[in-house]
């Protein structure tokens, strides 16, 4: 729920709520004075009554009017009681039902007790409170209306930077140099908050920065001595008196030293396709890359005894070719390394997607953790980083990189750029 | 064959004299920048190593100060930094090719090889090695004046092994001059053993003595018994 959206609702029913308390009192006290007026008035139709009695010794005639009605009744004993009482009658000349108020007193004279009704109609009188009440309530409504969209208006003006504070962080890009936009705003709280962000997001940059530069640099320094490590090996092999032991030791040190050698070339790499660094744009054929790759790799999928299916459509896209030569490379390798013997490689180029599809031993890999770093099977001869690398080629270069699994084979499809 | 070895790894640039010295070269080292500067503005090399990270100066101030004296050395750079920039760079300002740390020694020595075939002996493209004749130019490896087929791999795997004659070149060095960064697939070391086999087969074929020679499984040697 927006933040407005959830103060609105709590001010709308803290209104409907008191207003309805409001109008409730408002009516009663009302209907009360009212009420007190016409028995104050119902009290003198009485006491005229009393009078006319006194003076004459007769009771008034009965009378009978739109809305003041009296009536007279003979009873044995006069208790000398007298109250109001809401009723309702029948208004002969408006020939309706009415609300009425009337009062009933015992007098007696002439030894002869006689119960006096007089009733007043409260027709008048309610659309009396009914008008005062709509004079008051429709006014207080409208206001209320009023405030409402003047809040709207105010929080949506108020709010402005704090949203425009989002739009940044969500375009933040820890690997982008410009500066964090500034938001400008005369409410301190968005000041601060900015500021704060802005801290954050220069500190955030140049620890990344710094990690990027420490990875790279602690590559490099390590190549010298993997150099001077090949070089050893180069120059032990040259002797004449090695042995089958010692032979062996030399193999297994020459494979370690080229895994070390790929996994540091691997980090490095990563590193590089982060940083921003402009690369040479020019136009590839996509379609001739991959059929060069192929004769690249033959050797491994003839050995494997992997059949290829192919099914290029020709595609051109403007790009780094370093960039998609090493696309091209992981897909190839990956789909021939993680296959199974007498498999099937099915790579097919259509419009602007490129998928490669596999058969293997494999079931359903795990979409969600494939492409971190260092994530492999524990069977895996490689670095673990052939797919993060691959990913982060996809995200730099704004490609689609998907894996799904169908008909026992794993596909990676990239779907390049469409507007390019 | 003259080189000057600038390096500042003094054990690297110990195994890299060895290797050259046993293939009869003479080779200079200079540690550091000032005593480079000194060698290269005295004697003229066939060829320069040159590391572009020294402790006291930039590797691309020695190649351009090599370049204003109009001295027709080769050069190549060997660099733990691969930034592109820098890679293209050190080849605009006139170095001859550039080799990424770490490198087999044996591929160094085809690279200096390539590059002083290129600045001495120029138009002429021809390397015989008894009786094998390979043509640079045209790709074409002749057997006693008959013409023998190769796959271009196979082609520079028999470039690579005669550049160095006489030395054991393990598989894993064997393996990265074909696949350059790919080479720690899998089973790609087999792949060599495979490729050697066709190579001395054809070789066999068209009448040439047995050359390459197995060593314990690590790798092979392209020599004269």
């Amino acid at each position: 729920m927006k933040l407005f959206t959830r103060y609105n609702r709590i001010l709308l029913i803290t209104n409907f709520i008191g207003l309805i308390i409001i109008g409730f009192l408002f009516y009663q006290t009302l209907t009360y004075y009212l009420n007190k007026q016409m028995d104050d008035g119902l009290t003198e139709e009485l006491m005229e009554v009393n009078d006319f009695t006194n003076v004459k010794n007769i009771l008034p005639a009965p009378t009978s009017f739109d809305d003041l009605v009296a009536e007279y009744k003979k009873i044995k004993v006069a208790n000398g009681r007298s109250f109001f009482a809401d009723t309702v009658y029948y208004n002969p000349k408006k020939r309706i039902m009415e609300t009425a108020r009337y009062l009933q007193a015992d007098i007696s004279f002439n030894h002869q007790a006689y119960r006096v009704l007089i009733m007043s109609s409260k027709v008048e009188r309610q659309e009396e409170i009914r008008t005062i009440c709509l004079i008051i309530i429709l006014p207080v409504s409208l206001l209320l209306v009023i405030l409402l969209g003047i809040n709207r208006v105010m929080i949506n003006r108020l709010w402005s930077p704090f949203r425009q504070l989002l739009i940044n962080i969500k375009a933040f890009n820890v690997n982008r140099e410009e500066p964090f936009d500034e938001v400008i705003s005369p409410t301190i709280e968005f000041r601060e908050l900015n500021d704060a962000i802005a801290n954050l997001s220069s500190k955030v940059r140049s620890d990344y920065k710094e990690i990027k530069l420490f990875t790279e640099n602690a590559s490099h320094e390590m190549m010298t001595p993997l150099a001077v490590i090949n070089s050893k090996l180069d120059t032990m092999l040259q002797s004449n008196h090695l042995g089958a032991t010692e032979s062996e030791t030399l193999g297994d040190l020459y494979k370690a030293t080229s895994k070390l050698t790929k996994l540091n070339q691997s980090l490095l790499l990563l590193v590089k396709i982060d940083n921003n660094s402009q690369l040479d744009i020019e136009e590839i054929n996509v379609k001739d890359m991959v059929e060069e790759k192929l004769a690249f790799f033959q050797e491994l999928i003839y050995k494997r005894k992997l059949i290829i299916d192919l099914d290029l459509n020709p595609f051109y896209l403007s790009t780094s070719r370093q960039l998609l030569d090493i696309l091209v490379n992981n897909l190839f390798s990956n789909a021939i390394r993680h296959n199974k013997e007498g498999g099937l490689i099915k790579i097919s180029l259509a419009k602007n997607t490129l998928a490669f599809s596999n058969t293997s031993d494999y079931l359903k890999l795990d979409e969600d953790v494939i492409f971190e770093r260092f994530h492999k099977d524990a069977s895996s001869e490689g670095t673990g980083l052939g797919l993060a690398i691959l990913k982060q080629i996809c995200n730099r270069e704004h490609f689609q990189l998907q894996y799904h699994y169908r008909y026992h084979l794993h596909t990676f499809e990239v779907e390049f750029n469409p507007n390019t | 064959m003259k080189v000057l070895i600038i390096e500042d790894e003094l054990s690297l640039q110990k195994s890299i004299q060895q290797y050259l010295n046993a293939e009869g070269n003479t080779c200079d080292c200079a540690p550091t920048y000032e005593s480079a500067y000194q060698k290269i503005s005295m004697n003229t090399y066939d060829c320069v190593l040159l590391d572009l990270t020294l402790p006291d100066g930039d590797g691309l101030e020695l190649l351009r100060h090599l370049k204003k004296l109009n001295k027709t050395d080769g050069v190549m750079i060997i660099t733990a930094r691969d930034a592109v920039d820098q890679r293209i760079e050190g080849l605009s300002l006139g170095a001859d090719d550039y080799l990424i740390k770490p490198f087999h020694l044996s591929e160094l020595n085809a690279r200096i090889l390539a590059i002083v075939r290129r600045s001495n002996f120029a138009g002429n493209n021809l390397i015989v090695f008894n009786e094998i004749e390979i043509d640079l130019q045209t790709k074409e490896v002749k057997v006693n004046d008959k013409v023998v087929y190769f796959t271009r791999k196979e082609f520079d795997l028999l470039l690579y092994f005669i550049a160095n004659k006489k030395k054991v070149i393990s598989k894993a060095a064997a393996a990265s001059h074909i696949w350059g960064d790919d080479a720690d697939m899998a089973d790609s070391f087999d792949f060599i053993y495979t490729h050697i086999k066709n190579i001395k087969k054809k070789l066999l074929d068209a009448g040439c003595k047995e050359y390459f020679h197995s060593v314990y499984g690590v790798g092979y040697k392209f020599a004269e018994l």
